[in-house]
C-alpha cells in the first residue's frame, strides 16, 4: 500500500522539486555561490544552531520517565506498561489528532483541548516539582519546554472554545490553578537560569514569553555550580 | 560565463535533488551499490517477502535485542528498528543460509546489512552524547544471542566468499571492513545451480 503510494507521488514529487531547483536556482544561485564560497575560505560566519546544546530529546528524558506513570493514570494500564518515550509519542500523537479535528472544524463543546491542557499541564507540573538541577539535563530541559508550551497552548484553545466543564474532577479552576503554578515555575527557573526565552523559540504562547522575557533584577545560573 | 554558471547550477542541482530524493528520501539505497555477476535487482530478491513471518510479532521473540536496564535514552522507535532489523537480517542470513547465492538476494542483503550497521552506528553516536553508561547500553541491546548468530553467519559468509568487498562498493560498513579485508580473493562456495 505505501509502496504503491509511493511510487503514485514519485515522480510528482521528483518533477516538484526539481522545478524547484530550477526556479530557485535561477534566482539564488548568485547568493548560494557566494554564500558557500564564504563558508570555505575562512570569512566570518554565525553559527545557525547557537544554543543547540541546551535542549534535547523530550521523549527519552529522565522526568519523563520519572513523572508518565505518576501523572497518566487515566491512560489504562497497557500505556504504564510501555517505555515511556511510547507513551509520550502517543499523548503527542493524541494531540495532533486533536489539533487536525479542530481544523477540520469539529463542534463547540466537543473539543478536547481542555483534557489535553490538563495532562500536559499535570506532566510539566511533575517535572517542575523535581529537583531544579533536573533541568540543566538537555533533555530534562526540553520536555520541560514542550510539556509547558503545549500546556499553554491547549489552555488557550479549550479557553477559546469554552470547553472548561470537560475537565477531569468537574473542576473548572484545575487549569487556571495548573497556570499559575507553571508561571510560577518558570520565573523560578529564569532566575536559576535554567530556562531562558530562547529555548522556547520564536512562537511560544505569549504568556510564557511575557514571563520569560520580564524584566530580571538578579540571575544565577545553577548549572554551572 | 554567468549563463554557463547558472545553467550549470540547475542541472547540477536537478541531478543532485533526484539523486538525493532516491538515496535519502525514497530510502533507495540499494539502487547505488555496484552492479556485475554477483549482483542483480534488490527489488526483486525474493529473501525479502519469504522472511515476511519473521517480522510479524518480534516482541515475542525472547532472543531478540533488548535494553538491560531502565535508565537509559534510547527512544522507543530506535528499539522498535533495532529488533526489526536483527529479525530480519537473522532470516536473510541464519534462517536461510543459502539465500545469499542468489544474486538478487545478494543485492538486497548487501543492502540490509549495510542499513543495519548503520543504525548501530546512528544509536552509538547518540549514544556518546551521554557518557559510557549510555554507550555500553547499546553494545548490549546491539549484543542478543540473534545478533551474535548474524555476526558468525557474516563471519562465514565472508570467509566462504559469498560476501566479498566488491559487493559493497563504496559503502563497506567499518566493523566489516577487516573481516572483508581478510578473505578477499576467496572463490564462492555457493551450490550451483
Amino acid at each position: 500500500m505505501a509502496g504503491e503510494i509511493f511510487s503514485l507521488i514519485r515522480m510528482p514529487l521528483i518533477a516538484f522539486v526539481g522545478g524547484f531547483l530550477v526556479v530557485g536556482g535561477w534566482i539564488w544561485a548568485p547568493e548560494l555561490w557566494r554564500m558557500v564560497h564564504s563558508q570555505f575560505s575562512g570569512g566570518s560566519s554565525v553559527s545557525m544552531f547557537a544554543g543547540a546544546n541546551r535542549i534535547g530529546r523530550p521523549e527519552v528524558a529522565p522526568v519523563v520517565r520519572t513523572c508518565f506513570s505518576k501523572v497518566m493514570d487515566d491512560l489504562g494500564p497497557d500505556v504504564k506498561k510501555m517505555e515511556p518515550s511510547a507513551a509520550y509519542f502517543i499523548l503527542k500523537a493524541g494531540s495532533m489528532q486533536a489539533n487536525v479535528s479542530a481544523m477540520l472544524g469539529k463542534e463547540r463543546g466537543e473539543s478536547p483541548a481542555a483534557h489535553l491542557a490538563y495532562a500536559w499541564g499535570e506532566l510539566a507540573s511533575c517535572i517542575y516539582a523535581l529537583e531544579d538541577r533536573a533541568l540543566c539535563d538537555p533533555d530534562n530541559r526540553a520536555a520541560a519546554v514542550e510539556t509547558t508550551a503545549k500546556f499553554f497552548g491547549y489552555a488557550k484553545q479549550a479557553a477559546d472554545s469554552g470547553a472548561k466543564s470537560m475537565v477531569p474532577g468537574n473542576d473548572g479552576r484545575a487549569i487556571e490553578n495548573i497556570r499559575d503554578r507553571l508561571l510560577l515555575m518558570l520565573k523560578n527557573h529564569r532566575r536559576y537560569g535554567t530556562l531562558v526565552a530562547a529555548d522556547f523559540g520564536s512562537f511560544a504562547p505569549a504568556e510564557i514569553m511575557q514571563v520569560m522575557r520580564s524584566e530580571q533584577k538578579e540571575t544565577r545560573d545553577i548549572c554551572k555550580r | 560565463m554567468d549563463f554557463l554558471k547558472r545553467a550549470a547550477f540547475v542541472l547540477g542541482g536537478i541531478f543532485l535533488g533526484i539523486n538525493l530524493i532516491n538515496y535519502f528520501v525514497m530510502g533507495h539505497t540499494g539502487d547505488y551499490l555496484p552492479g556485475g555477476e554477483r549482483m542483480g535487482e534488490w527489488r526483486a530478491a525474493k529473501i525479502r517477502e519469504a522472511c515476511y513471518p519473521a517480522l510479524e510479532s518480534p516482541e515475542r521473540d525472547g532472543l531478540l535485542p533488548k535494553l538491560s536496564t531502565d535508565t537509559h535514552r534510547v527512544d522507543w522507535r530506535d528499539l522498535d528498528r533495532a529488533r526489526d532489523m536483527t529479525a530480519a537480517l537473522n532470516c536473510y542470513l541464519v534462517t536461510h543460509p543459502n539465500a545469499v547465492c542468489e544474486r538478487n538476494n545478494r543485492a538486497y542483503i548487501v543492502d540490509y546489512i549495510n542499513r543495519y550497521f548503520a543504525k548501530f552506528d546512528e544509536m552509538m553516536n547518540t549514544a556518546k552524547r551521554y557518557g559510557e553508561a549510555e554507550m555500553s547500553t547499546v553494545r548490549k541491546l546491539w549484543d542478543s544471542p540473534r545478533n551474535r548468530a548474524i555476526n558468525a553467519a557474516l563471519l562465514q559468509d565472508t570467509s566462504s566468499g559469498r560476501l566479498i568487498k566488491a559487493d559493497f562498493g563504496w559503502s563497506v560498513p567499518t566493523a566489516m571492513k577487516p573481516m572483508l579485508d581478510r578473505y578477499n580473493g576467496t572463490n564462492d562456495n555457493c551450490p550451483k545451480a
